[in-house]
């Protein structure tokens, strides 16, 4: 990684996360983080799709107000033949893996996909960065089978729901930051956040 | 923090609404797949829908078409959603998953459903709930207490309907559905009732009518124990014994038994076109009461019943016919009523039979289509050595469910009586 990253190692022995800048946007990377793993993994080998939602959210020197977040959304399937996982981030532009990949590619390619603008941020300015990364049923995001299409009550019922135990919920908060302590990466696609 | 959940919220709504446009068919890697075997399995058995016919028989067959289509297309996994739903609410199952597993040849998988049931129940519910503008209200509901196999039913009933009495009172059931196999079921039931009866019935018994029957009773109990082996389906033999004791009140207080071995063997056939649906339902009934039981009564009852429906989209046509016979003296409450919800609808059993008879042969067609229905009743009933009466009757009326609002007319010369009917009506 040609950029500085600042690997933060949270309270609790959970698994940090390096924050890199680009010049425009601010990227995340865990190498340790694995999500691909226990009860997703389970639906994933019975042919199902697993929605990842993930939220990057810059927040003010005190954490008192959320600068600016971006919410994304990962759709990933399990190749039963091949063994291996094809990913989907929607969007107005989906994109999608170009080929089938390991556990540990398509994570880090989910994480790959994540950017937010620090457009206004004074290099100086201190601030701080959160990572939320929850999953969720595709059928949670419809109105129900057979019927696409997403409602509020089923948004809010899922975000009401307590995660299993076995359910992948992550937050990491890193900070105090400064972009002119974040060296400038470079080879990253530049994602408007 | 709130107002943070609240954007949180706000942007992954707006952004699942992008998300909603993208069909799981589309990004689910499978769905180059196809489908080579589609199996639906529960506690006990496993279907693959072209061999077992008779686990094929527990969903309709316009689900069980569509989970055979499945088979060479293209994996669907929406689809899958779907199916597993609609076998939910056929089945009545709690839960119905589905798995998708490599096949036997390369670039193939296979789909499996699997059905979890119930493993506790309690529902409450009416077997029978009619108004009869001439005989008034009758119901028999209860509670259902389902434990895997085992099933309670503790029910209330005041019938007024059904026999040439109006009985009240309580029943309590208990069945096991799963006696070392599927293919036995046992059944212990318990009656307690009071009766009430009409005029015209205590005036044929006061005219010698006795001789026929009982007298009438005041209080009536009955026990009866029950087994149901699937002998190859579709036939069924039901065994079992029937213990009832009557109080009787006239000419003084005392008792009667009418202990009998009961048996009834039933068939049921489906078959099942493209377009349409067959149903072939027939049963035979044996009842005798003998002294070797300690009966008062003595006598054999037999009585059949065969039944042909014919289903086409939205139009259901029926005949069902009926027949029986009595020899020997049996109480009131064994004896052939016609002319109540069931038999003879429109006509009035007091006046046609306010004893019963120990001879019945009957007849009904009937149509709906959608939620309107007409039928057509014509039946005799007698006592052996006099002279059977044919009667007719027509009814007309809408059905949605098993609810039906009816009119029927029973035909005969000089005026016409319609009565009024609704509730559960067959």
């Amino acid at each position: 990684m040609a950029g500085l990253a600042v690997p933060v190692f949270p309270a609790r022995g959970a698994q940090p996360i390096e924050v890199t800048f680009d010049g425009d946007n601010l990227h995340v990377s865990a190498p340790s983080l694995h999500f691909l793993t226990g009860k997703p993994l389970e639906r994933l080998k019975d042919a199902a799709t697993v929605v990842f939602l993930t939220q990057l959210t810059l927040f003010s020197e005190n954490r008192d107000y959320a600068i600016r977040r971006v919410p994304e959304r990962f759709v990933v399937s399990y190749d039963l033949w091949e063994e291996k996982f094809s990913v989907t981030q929607l969007g107005s532009t989906p994109r999608s893996t170009p080929h089938v990949l390991s556990a540990p590619a398509a994570e880090a390619w989910c994480l790959e996909g994540l950017a937010i603008s620090a457009l206004g941020v004074a290099p100086d300015r201190p601030f701080w960065l959160r990572f939320e990364l929850r999953t969720a049923d595709q059928k949670d995001l419809s109105g129900g089978a057979g019927e696409p299409g997403l409602n509020l009550r089923s948004l809010i019922e899922l975000f009401s729901r307590k995660p299993g135990p076995d359910d992948p919920n992550w937050t990491r908060e890193v900070g105090p930051l400064r972009l002119e302590d974040l060296r400038r990466a470079t080879g990253r696609g530049a994602r408007n956040g | 923090m709130d107002r943070m959940k609240h954007a949180w919220l706000g942007c992954l709504f707006f952004g699942g609404l992008l998300f909603a446009g993208t069909q799981d068919s589309d990004i689910n890697v499978n769905t180059r797949y196809t489908v080579d075997t589609v199996t639906v399995a529960g506690k006990g058995w496993k279907t693959d829908l072209v061999s077992d016919q008779s686990q094929n028989q527990k969903m309709s067959a316009g689900l069980r078409k569509d989970l055979l289509a499945l088979i060479g297309q293209k994996l669907n996994p929406s689809a899958l959603d779907g199916l597993a739903v609609r076998l939910k609410k056929e089945l009545a199952a709690r839960e119905v998953s589905h798995r998708v597993l490599r096949g036997d040849s390369p670039e193939h998988v296979r789909v499996e459903f699997e059905v979890k049931p119930y493993r506790g129940e309690v529902g409450a519910n009416f077997t029978k709930m009619v108004y009869n503008s001439q005989q008034g209200w009758s119901a028999d509901g209860g509670v259902d207490v389902t434990v895997l196999q085992n099933s309670f039913r503790f029910g209330m009933a005041s019938d007024g309907d059904s026999l040439d009495e109006r009985f009240a009172g309580i029943s309590a059931r208990y069945e096991n559905r799963h006696v070392g196999t599927d293919r036995v079921d046992l059944k212990f039931e318990f009656d307690s009732y009071h009766d009430q009866w009409n005029s015209n019935t205590l005036d044929a018994l006061a005219a010698g009518g006795s001789k026929e029957t009982s007298d009438a009773y005041r209080t009536r109990q009955n026990f009866q124990p029950a087994v149901t082996i699937a002998l190859a389906k579709p036939l069924t033999l039901e065994v079992g014994a029937n213990f009832e004791r009557f109080g009787e009140q006239y000419p003084a207080a005392h008792t009667e038994a009418s202990d009998a071995v009961i048996a009834t063997l039933r068939y049921h056939q489906r078959l099942e076109g493209s377009d349409n649906q067959q149903d072939l339902d027939a049963s035979y009934s044996l009842g005798a009461a003998t002294r070797i039981l300690d009966s008062d009564f003595v006598y054999a009852s037999h009585s059949g019943e065969m039944r042909y429906q014919f289903t086409h989209g939205k139009h259901v046509v029926s005949d069902t016919f009926s027949a029986g016979a009595i020899t020997g003296r049996a109480p009131l409450d064994d004896r052939f009523v016609m002319g109540n919800s069931v038999y003879l609808r429109g006509w009035n059993k007091y006046e046609i039979d306010p004893l019963g008879g120990n001879r019945m042969v009957h007849n009904t067609v009937d149509y709906h289509y959608r939620l309107f229905r007409i039928f057509y009743d014509t039946g005799a009933i007698w006592d052996e050595g006099q002279t059977a009466v044919p009667r007719h009757s027509l009814g007309v009326g809408l059905r949605e469910s098993v609810f039906t609002l009816a009119v029927a007319f029973p035909v005969r010369s000089g005026r016409v009586e319609p009565v009024f009917m609704m509730g559960v009506i067959p």
